[in-house]
């Protein structure tokens, strides 16, 4: 079986876990702390006593010194939804090293760690009609969750970025973490990840581009046919032309930064050619990503 | 301004038709497949074509191919303007050096003007322009090629001097319408006075002649004659004065004998006269002189000298058609002086040491000396028995006539079968009889060669001008060793029985000759004066005198006449100046423009 990450990379990922800046509510009884009441050990608040109530968790002290009973309150602990949206559009197949690959063994980290950390870790194919699975839980799922990343994609009709995006913003999915690994090369992706954040998901955009996509080397006269499927676009690849063509990168880039910071998420712009050791350590450990 | 070549304007509308029509023909792009096409903006500039028509758009690029294609084909049409100044693109520039050019008419003398002419043309040549110049003294020669280097141009324009002979010009202006034989816009500029023999045989070609001169005009006075003769009354010198100048002129006519004075008087010679002097002249003297002092413009024909020696002159005939190397061979002799005949004259050739038949049927005759070549008549010292093809030599005598020639190897086409009558002697034999053979009379001697030298390659080997000084020396006698005297720049050869010859210049230069042949060649006394010329260990002095009365007629030519056309003297010729050259280059900036544009558009 192709677990796609390096055992290096495994003990790298050990004892990490996501760590989503708002609190999401669970589904079943996890290992993560909720606002809401419930029966961990860590403290919330007190309240007054209501018949009926547990008498395990009356403070006696409070009782013995103001003769008043009290109840004391703990924080709940749920799982976290963890929705790792794998970009699998035809524009992914470009790069060196393709942005597909790139993306690919993301998940797999994002996906382990998740599992590790008891997460409800759920694998969405974007660009592609397809069901996604039940959640996964568990370090024992890490085998399905790979296999299910291995697995070639199906050969409908691709659709595009936002579509999918949107798709899955009006599925029933329970509202969690969103990881989108994708070039979020879509005019319509800042929007589509708005609506996201809109659904209640903490939106992590990881932007994966190759050399190509950064600094292309074009020259000449081109008819330019788009990898996605949209309309061909004459141009004259001048030094003109490429430096309006970073500037509307730039510009893009930053509306899915935007698009994913404003509801609480993350953003990050990742070369097909980093390593993940580098992305583990100067993205999701040092800006908090994971703890 | 006019257009060399106006029908290649028309060349520009096809030409512009066809770089319109690649513009509007519609591109035809390289696909490439990309990620995603909405981050790239729609821009296209037109930079080259390809197919189907589309409307056709400004573009500075195609402004700039139709300007720099208007500039080619505009150059294509070589402009011109038309200017004044001797020199065209290919010029040649024919330099008189002969006597009448040191007329000092013109400060500092005719000679240095023309040169002055010569270095301003050179200097003021441009680009791609190109020049030569052909000296034309008594033996025509190219200073400089074709070519375009003012600096080595002037150099050896600055190093040509005068001479005090008589000059070739016809045969200079030959050779530099051989220099530019078939260019187009060629122009032979000649830099005289005029003063020169009528030139005959002349085509120009292709060239424009222009002819510059450089006199001014001026009153000369020159000894036009100076003779010695025995007479039964004794030996009388003879000196006779030419005004060339329309005023009278009284000079001092001092005559020297063996370098002594023997006799000094005032002379007034009338306008344009001759006015000669006879004196009784010492016998015994081997030189006479002549000098006249009448500070004139020239003074070249201030100077005569003559030998008083029977064999250091010899009047030669020659009878029959044209030889170049015979004649080029007698000539080479510094006492012959050569005329030309087609048939003996019906005295007999009286006056004449030696009569030369060559390849036609000898005659008798009342010279002293006979050289029959090819044919030999009743008179000739051997009787003719038939023909023989390509004869074998087989050996020659020792004799001075056979000393320095080789006929082994030569390759003769016919030769005479003779077999030598009387006293006469073979000298050289062949396979099919004789081939040289001496008959010495007391009236006469002979020389019989049994072949016409143009029946042979006889003429292009050492051995022919040897031959031919040696039949000389036979026929009219060794000079003896007193002065020689010879026409100033006129070739001669003296023969050399060892070392190398030196010349001592009047102003004491010495000069190494290089003897080839057992002769030695000089051409260095260019200027009338006494020279020394060691020999074999001996010193012989040479005398060389300017000898032709044309070069004292210093007046001015304006027009000249080349084969019976005249042709005008111009103080300054028009020319056409060609300015395709700028134009060129405007035209390769606005192509390295239009290749930046495309290049930063691209």
């Amino acid at each position: 079986m192709d677990l796609l990450l390096e055992p290096r990379a495994f003990r790298l990922l050990e004892g990490l876990r996501i760590a989503p800046r708002k609190s999401q509510p669970g589904r079943v009884r996890g290992e993560r702390l909720t606002r809401r009441a419930g029966l961990s050990i860590e403290f919330a608040d007190y309240r007054d006593y209501a018949e009926g109530d547990d008498l395990r968790h009356l403070d006696w002290n409070v009782l013995a010194r103001l003769d008043s009973p009290v109840m004391r309150t703990y924080r709940d602990e749920e799982d976290l939804a963890v929705h790792v949206l794998l970009d699998d559009s035809p524009s992914m197949a470009f790069g060196e090293r393709t942005k597909g690959r790139a993306a690919r063994d993301l998940a797999a980290a994002f996906g382990y760690v998740g599992l590790l950390g008891g997460d409800a870790v759920t694998p969405v194919r974007l660009g592609r009609r397809e069901p996604p699975p039940a959640a996964l839980r568990g370090r024992a799922a890490y085998g399905r969750y790979a296999a299910w990343l291995g697995r070639e994609a199906s050969q409908d009709a691709p659709t595009s970025l936002a579509t999918s995006l949107r798709a899955f913003a009006g599925s029933r999915a329970r509202p969690g973490v969103a990881i989108v690994l994708s070039d979020g090369f879509d005019p319509e992706a800042p929007n589509a990840l708005r609506a996201l954040v809109g659904r209640g998901h903490e939106v992590w955009c990881v932007q994966i581009l190759s050399e190509l996509d950064l600094d292309p080397d074009l020259e000449g006269d081109l008819r330019l046919v788009d990898g996605e499927g949209g309309k061909p676009t004459d141009i004259t690849a001048n030094s003109g032309v490429l430096k309006a063509y970073r500037e509307n990168l730039a510009r893009h880039n930053a509306a899915l930064a935007d698009a994913a910071k404003r509801g609480g998420g993350r953003y990050a712009l990742v070369r097909t050619d980093d390593k993940l050791e580098d992305f583990v350590r100067d993205t999701l450990k040092r800006e908090g990503w994971v703890r | 301004m006019s257009f060399a070549y106006p029908g290649a304007l028309i060349l520009f509308l096809p030409l512009a038709g066809v770089v319109v029509a690649l513009y509007l023909l519609r591109m035809r792009r390289r696909e490439l497949r990309v990620p995603a096409t909405f981050l790239w903006p729609a821009q296209t500039e037109e930079v080259r074509a390809n197919a189907l028509f589309q409307r056709l758009k400004p573009s500075w690029l195609l402004f700039l191919q139709l300007l720099a294609l208007a500039l080619a084909v505009f150059c294509l049409a070589r402009p011109q303007t038309r200017q004044r100044g001797l020199a065209g693109e290919v010029t040649v520039f024919v330099l008189d050096s002969s006597a009448s050019m040191g007329a000092t008419d013109v400060l500092p003398s005719r000679f240095a003007e023309a040169k002055r002419l010569a270095r301003e043309a050179i200097l003021s040549a441009r680009a791609g322009d190109r020049m030569a110049l052909v000296e034309a003294g008594p033996v025509p020669r190219v200073v400089f090629p074709l070519g375009n280097d003012p600096a080595r141009q002037i150099a050896a324009l600055d190093a040509l001097e005068g001479t005090d002979a008589d000059a070739d010009v016809g045969e200079a202006m030959r050779l530099a319408t051989a220099v530019v034989s078939g260019q187009d816009g060629a122009r032979v500029v000649l830099l005289s006075d005029g003063d020169f023999a009528p030139i005959q045989n002349f085509s120009q070609g292709k060239a424009a002649v222009v002819y510059q001169n450089v006199g001014k005009g001026g009153t000369n006075l020159g000894i036009e004659a100076l003779g010695v003769t025995d007479t039964p009354k004794g030996r009388l010198l003879f000196a006779g004065l030419r005004n060339y100048g329309g005023q009278p002129w009284e000079t001092t006519l001092t005559l020297y004998a063996d370098g002594k004075a023997v006799d000094s008087l005032k002379l007034k010679v009338a306008a344009h006269s001759t006015q000669g002097h006879t004196v009784a002249a010492p016998p015994g003297a081997r030189l006479y002189e002549a000098r006249i002092d009448p500070k004139d413009v020239l003074k070249a024909d201030d100077y005569a000298a003559v030998s008083a020696d029977p064999a250091a002159s010899l009047r030669v005939l020659k009878v029959g058609g044209e030889d170049p190397f015979l004649e080029r061979a007698l000539a080479l002799d510094p006492r012959v002086t050569l005329d030309r005949a087609a048939t003996l004259p019906p005295d007999g050739g009286a006056g004449y040491d030696i009569v030369a038949f060559d390849g036609v049927p000898s005659q008798p005759t009342k010279s002293r000396g006979v050289l029959i070549l090819g044919k030999a008549g009743p008179d000739a010292p051997v009787r003719v028995d038939g023909a023989a093809k390509r004869p074998k030599f087989s050996g020659s005598e020792t004799a001075p006539l056979m000393k320095g020639v080789d006929l082994d190897g030569v390759y003769i086409d016919e030769i005479e079968r003779v077999s030598p009558k009387g006293s006469a002697e073979a000298l050289a034999r062949s396979s099919a009889g004789p081939l040289v053979v001496a008959d010495r009379t007391p009236i006469r001697r002979t020389v019989y060669l049994a072949f016409a030298p143009l029946q042979s390659d006889f003429p292009l080997q050492v051995g022919f001008p040897i031959f031919v000084a040696n039949a000389l020396d036979f026929l009219g006698g060794t000079a003896g060793g007193g002065p020689l005297v010879v026409a100033a720049g006129k070739p001669f050869s003296v023969p050399v029985a060892q070392g190398e010859p030196t010349l001592i210049d009047p102003d004491g230069t010495k000069t190494t000759l290089k003897p080839a042949g057992g002769a030695a060649t000089i051409r260095e006394a260019r200027r009338v004066g006494k020279y020394e010329l060691e020999v074999d260990g001996k010193r012989r002095t040479v005398i060389a005198t300017l000898q032709t009365p044309r070069e004292s007629n210093i007046a001015p030519v304006t027009q000249i006449a080349l084969r019976d056309q005249p042709v005008r003297s111009l103080a300054a010729p028009l020319r056409f100046g060609d300015f395709w050259r700028p134009l060129a280059t405007l035209c390769l900036l606005v192509l390295g423009f239009e290749w930046w544009l495309y290049a930063k558009r691209s």
